[in-house]
């Protein structure tokens, strides 16, 4: 194998570079020795373009954005060159620039959104303040100051003088993300970097966002970085992508090629790994491995632990740029065996059969939920009480059945009630009205007044694995101690001999070996996966009949992902589990459902919308809400994008929700007759398939279709 | 404003509830002072029915009277700010009140505001050289010294500088022989004779730096604080406005409450230092069985207390956005 070691980056037409690194490298002094979090990398910014820079967490992203501001947080020391070149004037070496012309430098040439958008600003001063005290603090005029913000906030569908009134508890996750957004373009810089300016918004709100930045960056010359470990999300934004992977950058291309044609390992793991509405399930594979600790990066190509590919020539030298297209580079000694063979590694089918939901529809139910209303919140109690009725209903009259070794999986935004429903389903929120049966029995009979179930049996058969596993162990319990408790609870007629056998067999199962050793530790010595992986198995061990997973993967890594979600529907398929899943992301959502012939029911501020098979709601989506999820969720490759298919981009008050069809605000087909009348469910299915949808649409007669659209009034 | 109302309403009740306990105990229960006083002075006077008046003008209750109805006079009497007449010092209580507040206010009001002054400066100090040796030495002295109870330091403060050294004086509350009103002289005798009290209530110091200390270094690892940062702020328009006034806004409801429990404190301060405000009369009264001061005592006390909690509450929206509405981003 003899491979030519071009110089791609001088390979390259004369290009207009904005910002340069060079050799740059962030380390943090820590006792174990030190942490190289950005590793010697060299990155070139165009001018007006739009790079998305992809990595997982712990790849050295954050500190990538960082270091181009030379705003690495404390005590880490950036070295090696970051270089600014201003559209008029001489280059400028950002890490040599005093404190004086760095506070000018930031925000005014370059600024930055990132991570912590929900709380980047103030919590005791009104938006105004934060607008008026950045433009005095680099000496802006502030009434043209203000009038740019007002145009950035009209831009961003936001009402300026609300948002500038406001103070920042007042506004929504999306509405303050935008609001910042604004805040770091009001000095008219050229660059934009963003850390994950999105990961804390609802899908629905990120793609919003995202499809205004296009807009913005058009309008305002800008440049912008933006960074994320979700590859669909900036993949059709993007010009250019870049793949980190520990502290390096694996391949840079453009986004194209990155897409068609990923030469890197990495990148085409990732690709394989990443869940979407689209590639057929079986091309999905979870990485095996983690990302190395940045105190110990492996010498050589750094991905060689994990790479199926890796010889001695990984192990022993650092692979360089090799030119694998126009303006693509990759860091990767055998990447054109990578683009041969590397599908081929990870092709391995699995072939189950699933009784469809369609079949299940005709057994008794296990859970039904019957017209089930959540409201939280005070109404007037007592003479004392002064106060003014401040309700919420979560959840407003949903019906639903779960069936025997049934997957449903609820999505929706957040604040849609989909989490209370999932907790009154198993039992752990008191429903306010309707009713919730077990196999035929109300499951709060006998309860009283109390919050908690009266029936053992009941409460063994509903249960729940938390979004957080590490805040679900006891920390002060060793592995064993918390899987021996189930066991002994509700199997009593094992001794310990068996109980040993079962918790080493059960963590086998589950990939956690040598098991011997692991049952002796305690969670903080345990990986996030591996964590999760043990609170699973301690639900599954009180052998329970419903189990609620809220958001039980989002919080992991791309890369985990469809392994942990492969895990549950292995383990659900074993134990003859039924799974509700919460998510609010609808590739999940579909690999969940889909593989094992679940469902997936859509909800919005408190009711079930649409509800039906995987195939259905992804491919057939009949509901404008569904319709609008789906179109949030990017698909790789997928080129034409067109506007939000919504009105607006904010959820109403869900303290006052609208009247009618809830979604009548938003919805882009509502009718005069929507906004009074509230639509039920309509049968939309067929023999095989499963879909129900609560929409005036589904149906051939109705005075919808003669009624008057409502005017657009944006 | 819904909120204040109902906030102003239960500072009432809670006040109206003190006020009707107190007459359960002076009236109802068995033995209760009422009886007590009946039984004890009705002997020794020629017209018995004058017991009963006696009663009525010193604890503003006739025990002839049905139930109901001293009641309502008792509370209404107390409404008024008619707290009955004192025996030991034989005057009404209102008006023995009347004359130690200001003194107790004056110490404590001393007390609180510096210990909250220097509290948070020091804490303030703490959390920018985070973990040096200035920091861990105060941590130390704080942590010590807020374990230390008051009147300890009271004691010893007592023992060292007044008797032992002499530099200030052991009791009383003004210099003598100086004109009373607003000269120089009396003004510094005055706070001369205030100086112990207030140093042994600094005790509370030590919290607050802590928790000033605390506050600080959560405000300074927020995000608001890097993005400030990096829009280029100045770095005392970060200070001010960023760190103190975040790190700050907790401890206000921290103060009012101090400055009530403080009223506690006076209790048993003013009584190691002879110090004539409230709580030495309060101590008085139990001494002497002196019921209507220290019931007086004791309901002026409680009031005040409600009194720095409401004004706390109703001001606490005032300097903080977000105080009265709920988060309602997730359920
Ligand atoms: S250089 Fe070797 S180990 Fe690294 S990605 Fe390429 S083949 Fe794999
Ligand atoms: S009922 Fe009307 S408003 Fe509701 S989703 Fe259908 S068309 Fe839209």
């Amino acid at each position: 194998m003899t491979l030519s070691r071009s110089d791609a980056s001088t390979a390259r037409p004369a290009d207009d570079v904005v910002i340069e690194l060079r050799d740059t490298s962030v380390e943090y002094g820590m006792d174990r020795g030190t942490s190289k979090v950005l590793n010697e990398v060299d990155f070139e910014v165009q001018r007006d373009e739009i790079v998305g820079v992809i990595g997982e967490s712990g790849s050295g992203k954050s500190m990538f954005a960082s270091a181009m501001l030379d705003a690495v947080p404390e005590p880490g020391v950036t070295t090696g060159e970051v270089i600014y070149r201003p559209e008029d004037g001489e280059p400028v070496s950002v890490t040599d620039l005093s404190k004086e012309e760095l506070r000018r430098f930031r925000w005014e040439e370059v600024s930055m959104v990132f991570q912590g958008a929900m709380s980047s600003f103030n919590p005791v001063m009104d938006i105004r303040t934060h607008f008026v005290e950045t433009l005095s603090a680099h000496d802006y005029d502030v009434d043209r100051g203000i009038e740019r913000a007002r145009e950035l906030l009209s831009d961003l569908y936001l009402d300026p003088d609300r948002m500038l009134d406001s103070y920042p508890h007042e506004l929504s996750g999306g509405m303050k993300q935008r609001v910042l957004i604004a805040l770091s373009l009001v000095l008219e810089p050229e660059v934009l970097v963003m850390d994950e300016p999105t990961a804390a918004l609802d899908l629905l709100m990120q793609r919003s966002i995202v499809s205004l930045l296009e807009e913005i960056k058009e309008k305002h010359d800008l440049t912008i970085v933006f960074i994320t470990h979700d590859l669909p999300l900036v993949a059709d934004l993007a010009d250019r992508l870049a793949v980190l992977y520990a502290f390096e950058f694996a391949e840079v291309g453009p986004s194209e090629d990155i897409l068609e044609n990923p030469a890197h390992p990495y990148t085409r793991a990732l690709l394989n790994a990443t869940p979407n509405l689209s590639a057929p399930l079986e091309e999905m594979r979870p990485i095996e491995g983690e990302s190395p600790d940045p105190v110990n990066i492996p010498d050589g190509c750094s991905y060689h632990p994990r790479c199926p590919l890796s010889d001695e020539q990984c192990v022993e030298s650092d692979p360089g740029p090799y030119d694998a297209g126009p303006e693509h580079d990759v860091h990767c000694h055998h990447w054109e065996q990578s683009v041969e063979d590397i599908d081929v590694a990870f092709a391995e089918t699995d072939e189950r059969a699933f009784t469809s939901a369609a079949e299940k529809a005709v057994d008794e139910p296990l859970v039904s939920l019957s017209d089930v209303e959540v409201t939280f919140g005070s109404e007037n109690d007592g003479w004392l009480d002064f106060g003014e009725d401040e309700t919420v209903s979560a959840v407003d009259g949903v019906s639903l059945d779960v069936y025997e070794n049934d997957v449903l999986v609820l999505v929706g935004e957040s604040g849609c009630g989909k989490t209370t429903l999932g907790k009154t389903a198993v039992g752990l929120q008191r429903p306010t009205g309707g009713s919730i049966e077990y196999r035929q029995r109300d499951i709060w009979e006998g309860s009283g007044g109390t919050s908690s179930l009266a029936d053992e049996e009941i409460r063994r058969a509903l249960q729940i694995v938390h979004q957080d596993p590490g805040s679900s162990l006891n920390s002060h319990q060793r592995v064993r101690t918390i899987l021996e408790q189930p066991l002994k609870r509700w199997h009593p007629e094992l001794d310990g001999n068996d109980r040993r056998e079962r918790i080493l067999g059960m963590l086998e199962y589950v990939g956690i070996t040598p098991p011997e050793d692991y049952v002796e530790r305690y969670p903080h010595q345990l990986s996030g996966g591996e964590q999760q992986r043990i609170a699973l198995i301690r639900t599954m061990l009180i052998n329970p009949d419903l189990i609620l997973a809220d958001e039980a993967v989002s919080a992991l890594d791309v890369s985990l992902r469809v392994g942990m979600m492969d895990l549950m529907i292995e383990l659900q398929d074993a134990f003859d589990t039924s799974f509700l899943f919460i998510s609010h992301d609808l590739s999940n959502a579909r690999y969940l459902a889909e593989k094992t012939g679940g469902r997936i029911g859509v909800m919005y501020l408190g009711r079930l919308v649409e509800v039906g098979s995987a195939e259905r709601i992804i491919q057939n989506p009949q509901h404008p809400y569904t319709k609008a999820l789906r179109w949030a969720t990017p698909e790789l490759g997928e080129e034409a994008r067109e506007d939000p298919p919504i009105r607006t981009i904010d959820i109403p008050d869900a303290q006052d929700p609208p009247s009618g069809c809830r979604y009548h605000t938003r919805c882009p087909e509502a009718r005069e007759v929507c906004t009074t009348e509230s639509p039920e469910f309509v049968d939309v299915g067929d023999e095989t398939q499963i879909q129900r949808s609560a929409c005036f649409r589904a149906l051939d007669e109705h005075p919808y279709w003669q009624s008057d659209p409502i005017a657009d009034d944006s | 404003m819904n909120w204040k109302i109902r906030r102003i309403g239960q500072a009432v009740f809670t006040v109206l509830a003190v006020l009707t306990l107190s007459f359960v105990m002076i009236r109802m229960m068995p033995g209760n002072p009422v009886d007590a006083f009946v039984a004890r002075v009705g002997p020794q006077l020629e017209n018995p029915q004058e017991a009963y008046e006696r009663a009525e003008t010193y604890m503003n209750i006739n025990p002839q009277e049905p139930m109901h109805i001293a009641y309502v006079n008792y509370m209404a009497d107390m409404i008024q700010g008619d707290m009955g007449r004192s025996m030991s010092q034989n005057a009404p209580v209102a008006a023995i009140m009347a004359e130690a507040i200001p003194w107790t206010l004056f110490v404590m009001s001393w007390a609180v505001f510096l210990g909250f002054a220097v509290g948070i400066s020091l804490g303030a100090l703490m959390a920018y050289w985070e973990g040096s040796k200035f920091d861990s030495a105060l941590t130390g002295y704080a942590t010590t010294i807020t374990s230390i109870p008051f009147y300890v330091l009271a004691l010893f403060l007592l023992m060292t500088l007044g008797y032992q050294l002499g530099w200030f004086p052991t009791g009383g509350r003004r210099p003598e022989g100086v004109a009373v009103g607003f000269n120089l002289p009396f003004m510094m005798g005055i706070i001369y004779h205030a100086t112990l009290p207030v140093l042994s209530m600094f005790v509370a110091s030590g919290a607050a730096s802590l928790t000033m200390r605390g506050n600080s270094v959560r405000v300074l690892g927020e995000d608001y604080l890097r993005v400030a940062r990096l829009r280029g702020l100045s770095d005392r328009t970060i200070a001010i406005r960023y760190v103190a006034r975040n790190a700050i806004l907790p401890m206000y409801t921290g103060l009012m409450i101090a400055i009530g429990t403080m009223f506690g404190g006076a209790v048993v301060l003013e009584e190691i230092f002879s110090y004539r405000g409230m709580g030495y009369y309060m101590i008085q009264a139990v001494r002497a069985r002196d019921y209507p001061l220290m019931m007086g005592t004791f309901t002026v006390i409680t009031i005040a207390v409600v009194i720095a909690l409401l004004i706390a509450d109703l001001t606490y929206g005032k300097i903080d956005p977000r105080a009265g509405s709920e988060d309602r981003e997730a359920f």
